[in-house]
């Protein structure tokens, strides 16, 4: 889902961006931000809860809440609400709490 | 509400309900807790949570040995609710002068002698323990695998929840507003919540020991003073160890659940009450924390937290009764160190206060040591 109209912000949509996600290739545009993208493509599960590995999504959109954190080009915990997209990026699902390397 | 009791101690934190429970498994009946806020609400939840048995005095040595064998049996003994989470992962000390690789060397020799495993180690030897340490910052390390970390919450609400399973009473977000005395005994409490008579008060209140202290005329040498630290987002397992160094100013270790808790001293901190956060604090943690472990620049940290370090002269704990007053015992100025020594501050304080001969000598770790000057200086802390 994406919002096509809003009565303060606009919408170019005008530069297409390829990135990939668990491996598969998918399209954003240009001021996207990694979730913004994901959501549109209509990847709602983000993460798995530590204990109880329940799905997690799209919550809170400002970099707070730690329910989007995701492995981006080889990065663990990024927080994919706030992080813009660029071209090529490898997103990644997270397992664990993330490997420091 | 007016009542009477055997004892009341004053402070909800390690202290406190180590004490309780000690007393109350050695058959002594009607002990009240009284704790301003919630328990381990001070300096105990606050507290970066290590303990270890590295240190460059005898008497601190066999406090902390204590703790240590005591908090390796705690689930057992405590039939704790939930594991108090003591992960023996060791303290690697580093050494980063001359003046402390010599100090360090006395310091193993001295805690090898006591039976505590130590090891003096090379950069080298220190880097395969924490690999992801900078060596050339440092001259040697020493390590005692014996050492480690633990939960201070659950280990707190494991001695409270075992001291009421005795009868102990605690009563939380009560204030202590005064302390009543009588031809040179103690006689009382006053708190927001009603009188309680008793023979013995117990001032186990950490960096409000001075203020208690004062409710009763009695002078304690202490004083309290702000200590920093954070928290880390949580990542897999990394460092087992707690990492430390006095020279350059760090603690450092990871928790079970896998975030990091660091802190350092502040020399310069006011020493009042105070426990704020600053942004100075943050600022040099980060910077000594990537410079000694630069993977670690990597974590994003998760907020910043203070508490009181209650500061005696030597930084030894002051243990006992007083002579200007009957039936006003002090367990406080643990200089920092008060939840590693929660287990022996129990022990010993309830042999003290029955009068039974203490398991480890304690008479000259009473409040009047600085009036007769026997200071016992303890070269190792952060």
């Amino acid at each position: 889902m994406r919002i096509e109209e809003h009565p303060i912000l606009s919408f170019k949509n005008e530069k297409k961006i390829k990135f990939y996600f668990n491996g598969k290739e998918y399209e954003g545009f240009e001021g996207d931000t990694i979730a913004s993208a994901l959501h549109a493509a209509g990847v709602k599960v983000l993460k798995h809860s530590h204990n109880h590995k329940r799905p997690r999504g799209f919550y809170c959109a400002i970099g707070n809440c730690s329910s989007c954190l995701m492995t981006v080009n080889g990065e663990p915990n990024v927080r994919v609400c706030i992080e813009k997209l660029r071209e090529g990026m490898m997103v990644e699902t997270q397992k664990g709490k993330g490997v420091l390397k | 509400m007016n009542k009477t009791a055997n004892v009341v101690i004053i402070g909800g934190g390690i202290s406190g309900c180590s004490i309780a429970y000690n007393l109350a498994k050695k058959g002594v009946k009607n002990i009240v807790v009284i704790e301003k806020q919630y328990l381990a609400s001070g300096s105990t939840g606050r507290c970066g949570a290590g303990i270890r048995m590295q240190w460059g005095t005898e008497r601190n040595c066999l406090l902390a040995k204590l703790s240590t064998e005591f908090y390796e049996n705690a689930n057992e003994e405590l039939e704790v609710v939930h594991d108090i989470e003591f992960k023996q992962g060791g303290y690697l000390i580093v050494a980063a002068t001359e003046k402390e690789v010599e100090q360090f060397k006395k310091n193993v020799a001295l805690q090898n002698s006591l039976g505590i495993p130590t090891v003096y180690l090379s950069p080298k030897e220190a880097k395969e323990i924490i690999p992801h340490m900078d060596e050339s910052k440092i001259l040697g390390a020493t390590f005692c695998p014996k050492d480690g970390h633990l939960n201070p919450f659950y280990t707190t609400e494991a001695f409270a929840i075992a001291a009421k399973r005795l009868g102990v009473e605690f009563m939380t977000y009560t204030t202590v507003t005064g302390i009543t005395t009588k031809n040179g005994k103690v006689t009382g409490v006053h708190t927001d919540k009603g009188y309680i008579s008793t023979p013995i008060i117990v001032n186990a209140a950490g960096g409000y020991s001075k203020i208690i202290g004062q409710m009763a005329g009695v002078d304690v040498p202490i004083y309290a003073q702000r200590h920093q630290i954070l928290v880390t987002e949580p990542v897999e397992p990394l460092q087992d160890p707690m990492y430390m160094s006095f020279a350059l100013n760090i603690y450092c270790q990871q928790t079970p659940h896998g975030s990091f808790i660091m802190g350092r001293g502040d020399d310069n901190e006011p020493t009042d009450m105070r426990i704020t956060s600053s942004w100075q604090f943050m600022e040099e943690m980060a910077k000594t924390c990537c410079e000694l472990l630069p993977l670690l620049s990597k974590l994003r940290v998760i907020r910043q937290w203070a508490g009181l370090y209650t500061m005696t002269e030597d930084a030894h704990p002051i243990y006992g009764g007083v002579k200007e007053l009957e039936g006003f015992y002090l367990a406080c100025g643990f200089s920092g160190h008060g939840f590693m020594l929660g287990p022996a501050t129990g022990l010993l304080m309830a042999e003290t206060i029955l009068g039974e001969t203490t398991t480890i000598d304690i008479s000259n770790l009473d409040k009047d040591r600085f009036e007769r000057g026997e200071l016992i200086l303890e070269p190792s802390v952060v």
